[in-house]
């Protein structure tokens, strides 16, 4: 089903402005290049337009829906101001099911409901992007016992600017599986707002940078432990060549009465050109006691003994870093269960 | 075959390690080198692997008439030299199985050779392996990955047997075996010895010697071969130490 909406556009718009441009010192935007963004959102309201498709259809989706009054990011507005077209899909209860979403514009819109015990794996493919911009949201909903594994991997276009902003909630015993690969040479914001609402819920998380260039990759996660015997895993790699850069913004809010509650974050970088950077900040906000949280974050070089070890044995030493850093990576997807995910990032992996 | 000549080396800070090394190896013999702790014996080893962490002051290192030193690691690993380290390094992630055919087929390109195909390596490995007595729990893992002392010894031996140099240098191959363990490295290394190689053993103990007969045993101390001896040096040096030696 997809349908457009004029007065959730022109919410969404509204909302924008008000917000203003973001600022360096706003704590969401403190690591992202956020002189690019005016060109983009300042433009006329794509919403414009739309009033006729959207009267036709009988659009029923309303602005509390995407939560657009209390909505800070512009990232997760964007898509909705410039009219995407919303991708509705539920995932049938108890079924198992595997897809790929590729949006066909610019920006692209997706809201699923993963029905109860359903088991979905979903590969986000790069849009169709005619211009100089991408932005896409997700809105997921996970219910009780379902799971949900999504993963992109594919080198993305070679955007000046490219946002993603997923929304995913997430009911007992449910368990997410998020996934990705960054690798190509433009500047990306990837912004997830988690909700673990129901008891047993479990978000993992895994990440891989690995970028070249001026290339510029801003991964903002926030993860509300809403319930008792929640788990949520973030681990990100990095390798960081030439002058490309990757902050890395992730918070934790334990909320008061959700015991058993498990939350690590770990970032580890290796930094292989001189001016490569990365920036790691975690955020713990824990109102409960009886809880285990950790964070942690390293940053190096290649390791020089299996530098010389590999050489030492015969092998060029341009093919040697490149075993090195595929080993590096290759960590943070072995532990997935095997299925669509795990094959897809390996075998992009193998061709790194 | 392999020529050392006045090999001077220093670390980072400027303390000179080696103070002028002279060896002379030849095909078909076996030279071990022993000494106290701290006299510069691995530094040898890695000196002449290339080893960044150690700039050369002086010297020459030929291996077959070319030097050494002239040369980038792995060219100096494909033109015959293996150097097995005390420590061998873990590689978690990159499987040993895909880094031995890579380290094989790295010498094949080197040396103008078809690389060789998975059945072909296949076979190779195993004959090596069943030589060493070592299980399939060692091509899944990662390269020395969770090895105990004794299997990471024997994963030496094993690229050894594979990438078949013409000179190895060998770090306190038997520290962190046991009796049984030690017998089958030995082995090993005389099953891999033939009169067209030469191997370098460094060692604190006759026991290994029990096993690989030496041609030449030498005394490092202090950055230099102080004292060189057939076998029975070494019997003399198990029984009564270093302390008897008079540095010239």
């Amino acid at each position: 089903m997809s349908y457009n909406n004029t007065a959730l556009a022109q919410a969404a718009q509204a909302r924008i402005n008000a917000l203003g441009i973001p600022k360096r010192n706003n704590e969401l935007w403190s690591f992202f290049p956020v002189n690019k963004i005016p060109s983009v959102v300042s433009a006329e309201s794509a919403a414009n337009g739309t009033a006729d498709s959207a009267a036709a259809e009988g659009c029923t989706v309303e602005c509390a829906d995407f939560g657009i009054a209390a909505e800070t990011d512009i990232a997760a507005l964007l898509p909705i101001a410039k009219s995407a077209p919303i991708m509705k899909k539920d995932f049938a209860a108890g079924e198992t099911e595997m897809g790929l979403i590729k949006s066909r514009a610019d920006f692209g819109h997706s809201v699923f409901k993963i029905q109860k015990n359903a088991k979905v794996s979903l590969e986000i493919l790069d849009n169709k992007v005619e211009h100089e911009i991408a932005a896409e949201r997700f809105d997921i909903n996970v219910e009780e016992g379902a799971e949900l594994e999504i993963f992109f991997a594919n080198p993305a276009n070679e955007l000046p600017l490219q946002f993603r902003h997923f929304a995913i909630k997430q009911a007992a015993k449910s368990t997410v599986h998020f996934s990705n690969i960054l690798q190509d040479a433009g500047i990306g914001r990837i912004s997830i707002d988690v909700d673990l609402n129901g008891e047993g819920a479990n978000f993992d998380y895994r990440s891989l940078s690995v970028l070249k260039g001026t290339a510029s990759k801003h991964q903002r996660l926030t993860i509300r432990h809403n319930a008792p015997n929640t788990v949520s895993t973030q681990f990100a790699r990095n390798l960081l060549d030439e002058k490309s850069y990757v902050s890395y913004d992730g918070s934790v809010i334990v909320g008061n009465g959700c015991s058993q509650v498990n939350s690590s974050q770990l970032v580890n970088s290796i930094l292989l050109g001189d001016e490569s950077s990365v920036s790691v900040k975690p955020v713990l906000k824990i109102y409960h006691d009886d809880v285990e949280c950790t964070h942690g974050n390293t940053c190096g070089e290649l390791d020089a003994d299996q530098m010389f070890y590999l050489t030492s044995r015969g092998i060029p030493a341009e093919t040697a870093k490149k075993m090195l850093m595929k080993s590096f990576a290759k960590e943070l997807f072995l532990p997935l269960n095997d299925g669509p995910a795990k094959k897809r990032l390996l075998q992009v992996l193998a061709s790194l | 075959m392999l020529s050392i000549k006045n090999l001077k080396a220093s670390i980072e800070d400027g303390t000179q390690i080696l103070k002028g090394i002279n060896l002379e190896v030849k095909p078909g013999e076996v030279h071990a080198i022993m000494g106290p702790n701290g006299s510069g014996k691995s530094t040898l080893s890695k000196v002449i692997a290339g080893h960044p962490a150690y700039t050369v002051n002086d010297g020459v290192v030929e291996l077959d008439g070319k030097n050494l030193l002239d040369m980038e690691i792995c060219e100096r690993a494909n033109s015959g030299l293996f150097i097995s380290t005390q420590y061998p390094t873990e590689i978690p992630g990159v499987n040993n199985v895909e880094f031995l055919k890579m380290a094989l087929n790295s010498k094949r390109n080197f040396l103008g050779l078809p690389e060789m195909g998975d059945a072909d390596f296949k076979k190779l490995c195993e004959e090596k392996m069943q030589l060493l007595e070592m299980d399939d729990r060692y091509r899944d893992r990662g390269v020395n990955e969770g090895y105990s002392g004794g299997e990471k010894k024997r994963n030496e031996i094993l690229q050894m047997a594979i990438l078949d140099p013409k000179v190895s240098f060998l770090d306190e191959t038997d520290s962190g075996l046991d009796i049984d363990a030690l017998r089958i490295v030995a082995n090993g290394i005389n099953h891999i010895m033939s009169p067209e190689k030469a191997v370098i053993l460094v060692t604190h103990y006759q026991r290994l010697l029990d096993y690989i007969k030496p041609t030449y045993v030498h005394v490092l101390r202090h950055g230099k071969i102080i004292l060189s001896g057939g076998p029975e040096l070494a019997l003399k040096l198990e029984e009564q130490g270093y302390d008897w030696i008079e540095e010239k």
